[in-house]
């Protein structure tokens, strides 16, 4: 791919940029939307129709699902899309569900209280105000409005996927950007063995390796830009480890670090808190 | 709403245990201030404050008016402090919230009830005319700790600042304009600066410089103000649960330290302002007597 | 002259900001957006299928008064015809925007706004990129005055405005419809369309429409187009953040 190619909102998009094979439909992603032209000039071409962005990004293109869409700035609010992993707190809970909230100063999400691996009325997890779910976004709603639904359990197999849904005790949250935390997701779900890392982060590896001896640590991102880290396996450590990881996160997407100064700052921060690393 | 979002109950937990092993979030020690700088820019009286992740801007503005009727030989000074969406999602725009209320109070007990800018010297004919000053506190991020950001902001504002000169002439008041006669700095009395203290765990461990989400953990706060010399021209604890007596004595003494090293900060920077505008010509300005 | 200095997400908290500061007015804006999010109370909007748009400006050293709560009316009107505010996860909401004036002349109690609008329109197109809320287009404006002599002076001073025997501001789109036409004082229509022209040109460089050669040729010589400016702001902070994806590719 040559230099990427930037768009503002009202921007047409090329039609070179757009994947080729015409056989299948091409699925828009977030960011663009599609324009008629309301009055065709007599004589043109029939394609009428233009694709424009409406937000500022990157164009990026899949030539293998023939998905077209936009990377926008990183450093936004988290608008809840279907399929995501999200971070959610508990805020109150009512007959049916408990309701969550995703975002500070956003509309609350429903959680069905049986929406958990091997719940029935009788063993449904007893939730409080402030307590933590790992949850999938279900559905968005439609129009207005709407609010959105989450769900700690695969509809369709009735088990917690990917492993690790549910509730969250323990461990520390921490905040950071919605772009962070959709970089991290990526790094923390594959594993490479580039010298770059996956996604330019190598700081989860880093950290990986080092806390190895002190009994490593969990961790959980959320598209919502919060992240959760839990090193109870450490013995005595805990609490300066996770410490340690969060402060390490939030610098890095501070101040964008690049792979080689992740490095440093991991062994710089575990020098300062003073914790043996391996 | 004009309320944050609540803690979950791990955060709370979290912090709770972590100050038990004495460690904070962003590894501080418990007496130990975030980065502060302070910058200014070209007019008098514009300062950016960063503490932290908290910022804020600070202007001083002045104006002549009418003395109040019943203090006829002395100035006006105001403090206005508004929150806006700007500095954090959760404040509305427009409307006051607690915070507000409670930031401005203890500005106006710091700095204007310990009379820390002469208000007599900002009289210009008793009775008839005198200088209003008004600074302007706009927050533009909030992460904990407004009470000593904005406190830092304008003292470094108030000593930053030069007004226009002014004089009686026949019974007639001349303001002259900034370019036609050197400007006047204001009469600072003393450097009063307040210190703000977190306590948790009942009233066993005491944080300085609480961040946002030690504010929201902690289970009161103590506010103490005093200057240099170790005035203390204020004292409060309003709500949350008791605090341990010997707290206040303790705490004194650590807040001494830091009013001091702020105040250190604070002369620095306006040293450095002073040797930049003396570089680049401006030095008539910065000189303190007019030739009258 | 210089162009104007503008950078993207100086604010932490905010979920969109930038900071913006025009050279030649040295009026210095800071701006944020919140969006979308929750405006309690204010659920019953005229319109629930769309989104709520709050303008709030900020004059730096005075109390906020009806001169504030006039040009707020006009950036809403201004702004509310680009946001699209039917996307997903905005209507019944708020985008708000909050401009702090930090810098430069403030505007006296019942003075007038419009040589500030430019800025303030700026900064808030630029804060709303920021926080990427999605737009049908983006905007470039600026303000001129005409002296008494017929002369048009391009983003006045302070002192330069008072004297003027009138201000226009003008926006536009970036596709290059005027979006927004504020003026005051005295002019007939010969002058406003030279300043239409002029204005154009200014944002969007050499306007094929000008039959007046002249008028395209200093503004060439002046600087960028305005338009130009905001869209390089944008990029640069888009590529700095996406190094890590650039670098590697």
């Amino acid at each position: 791919m040559s230099s990427p190619l930037i768009l503002l909102p009202g921007d047409e998009v090329p039609s070179e940029y757009l994947p080729s094979k015409s056989s299948a439909p091409l699925r828009l992603g977030h960011g663009l939307r599609l324009l008629s032209q309301p009055h065709p000039t007599p004589g043109s071409t029939p394609s009428n129709h233009t694709l424009t962005a409406t937000q500022p990004g990157i164009l990026s293109t899949d030539n293998k699902r023939n998905a077209v869409s936009i990377l926008s700035s990183s450093n936004r609010r988290y608008i809840p899309t279907p399929n995501d992993l999200v971070l959610a707190q508990v805020h109150h809970s009512s007959a049916d569900y408990f309701h969550c909230m995703i975002t500070p100063q956003s509309p609350h999400a429903l959680l069905g209280q049986l929406s958990f691996e091997g719940a029935t009325k009788k063993t449904r997890p007893m939730l409080k105000q402030g307590d933590l779910v790992y949850a999938r976004v279900l559905s968005i709603g439609l129009g207005a409005g709407a609010e959105a639904e989450l769900a700690c359990v695969n509809p369709a197999t009735g088990k917690a996927e990917p492993g690790g849904l549910g509730h969250l005790t323990g461990g520390m949250v921490f905040d950071i950007s919605t772009g962070m935390a959709s970089r991290l997701m990526k790094a923390s779900s594959s594993s490479s063995d580039q010298q770059d890392g996956v996604a330019g982060l190598v700081v989860l590896d880093e950290l990986g390796k080092k806390l190895e001896k002190a009994g490593g640590f969990e961790i959980a991102v959320g598209r919502n830009g919060k992240v959760w880290v839990d090193c109870s396996n450490s013995e005595h450590d805990a609490v300066k480890s996770t410490v340690a990881i969060g402060r390490c996160l939030t610098m890095i997407d501070e101040h964008n670090l690049n792979p080689t100064d992740q490095r440093k700052l991991v062994t710089r921060i575990l020098r300062e808190m003073k914790i043996e690393s391996s | 709403m004009n309320k944050e979002a609540l803690l979950s109950i791990a955060e709370r937990d979290f912090i709770l245990d972590a100050l038990r092993e004495d460690v904070r979030l962003d590894g501080r020690a418990a007496d130990q201030l975030r980065p502060l700088t302070l910058s200014f820019e070209e007019e008098h009286g514009h300062v950016k404050v960063q503490l932290g992740k908290t910022s804020l801007i600070v202007r001083i503005s002045a104006e002549v008016a009418q003395p109040h009727d019943d203090r006829p030989f002395d100035g006006i000074f105001n403090i206005a402090m508004e929150l806006t969406a700007m500095g954090s999602p959760a404040w509305d725009n427009g409307r006051q919230g607690d915070l507000e209320t409670y930031v401005t109070n203890v500005l106006d007990r710091v700095i204007r009830h310990s009379n820390a800018l002469d208000t007599e010297s900002l009289c210009i004919l008793k009775g008839v005319s005198c200088w209003t000053i008004r600074a302007d506190v706009h927050i533009t991020d909030y992460d904990g700790n407004l009470i000593d950001a904005s406190c830092i902001g304008v003292m470094a504002g108030l000593q930053h600042f030069r007004r226009p000169d002014a004089v009686v002439k026949d019974g007639q008041v001349i303001v002259y304009g900034l370019d036609e006669r050197v400007p006047v700095p204001l009469n600072i009395t003393h450097k009063p600066l307040s210190v703000s203290f977190h306590t948790f765990d009942e009233g066993k461990l005491v944080v300085l410089d609480a961040t946002r989400k030690e504010e929201q953990a902690s289970e009161a706060d103590v506010v103490i103000g005093m200057n240099n010399a170790g005035d203390v021209c204020y004292l409060s604890k309003f709500s949350g649960s008791p605090v341990d007596a010997m707290v206040f004595v303790t705490k004194t003494t650590v807040a001494l330290d830091k009013v001091k090293e702020i105040n250190g900060i604070i002369d620095k920077a306006l040293q450095a302002d002073l040797a930049k505008r003396a570089k680049g010509g401006l030095a008539e300005e910065s000189r303190a007597a007019n030739d009258r | 002259m210089g162009g104007p200095i503008a950078s993207l997400n100086p604010l932490n908290r905010a979920d969109g900001s930038a900071s913006y500061k025009c050279v030649s007015t040295g009026s210095n804006i800071l701006g944020s957006v919140n969006a979308p999010i929750e405006l309690p109370g204010r659920r019953d909007a005229l319109k629930p299928e769309e989104a709520t748009i709050e303008v709030f400006v900020k004059p730096g050293t005075a109390p906020g008064g009806v001169g504030e709560r006039y040009i707020e009316g006009v950036i809403r009107n201004a702004l509310g015809r680009l946001i699209l505010g039917r996307e997903n996860g905005y209507p019944r909401r708020g985008v708000v925007i909050t401009l702090a004036i930090v810098g430069g002349e403030s505007v006296g109690r019942g003075g007038s706004y419009l040589p500030l609008l430019p800025a303030l329109l700026h900064t808030a197109a630029l804060a709303l990129l920021s926080a990427s809320v999605p737009l049908s287009m983006t905007l470039s404006a600026t303000v001129l005055a005409v002296d008494s002599s017929g002369e048009i002076i391009r983003e006045p001073s302070v002192k330069d405005a008072k004297a003027a025997t009138s201000l226009h501001a003008l926006a536009f789109t970036s596709k290059g419809q005027l979006l927004l036409n504020e003026s005051e004082g005295a002019f007939d229509f010969g002058t406003w369309e030279t300043v239409y022209e002029r204005a154009l040109a200014i944002c969007h460089g050499t306007s094929t429409l000008s039959s007046d050669g002249d008028v395209a040729m200093t503004e060439n010589v002046d600087s960028q187009p305005l338009e130009g400016v905001l869209r390089d702001t944008v990029q640069d902070q888009i590529h700095s953040e996406y190094a890590w994806k650039i670098d590697a590719a």
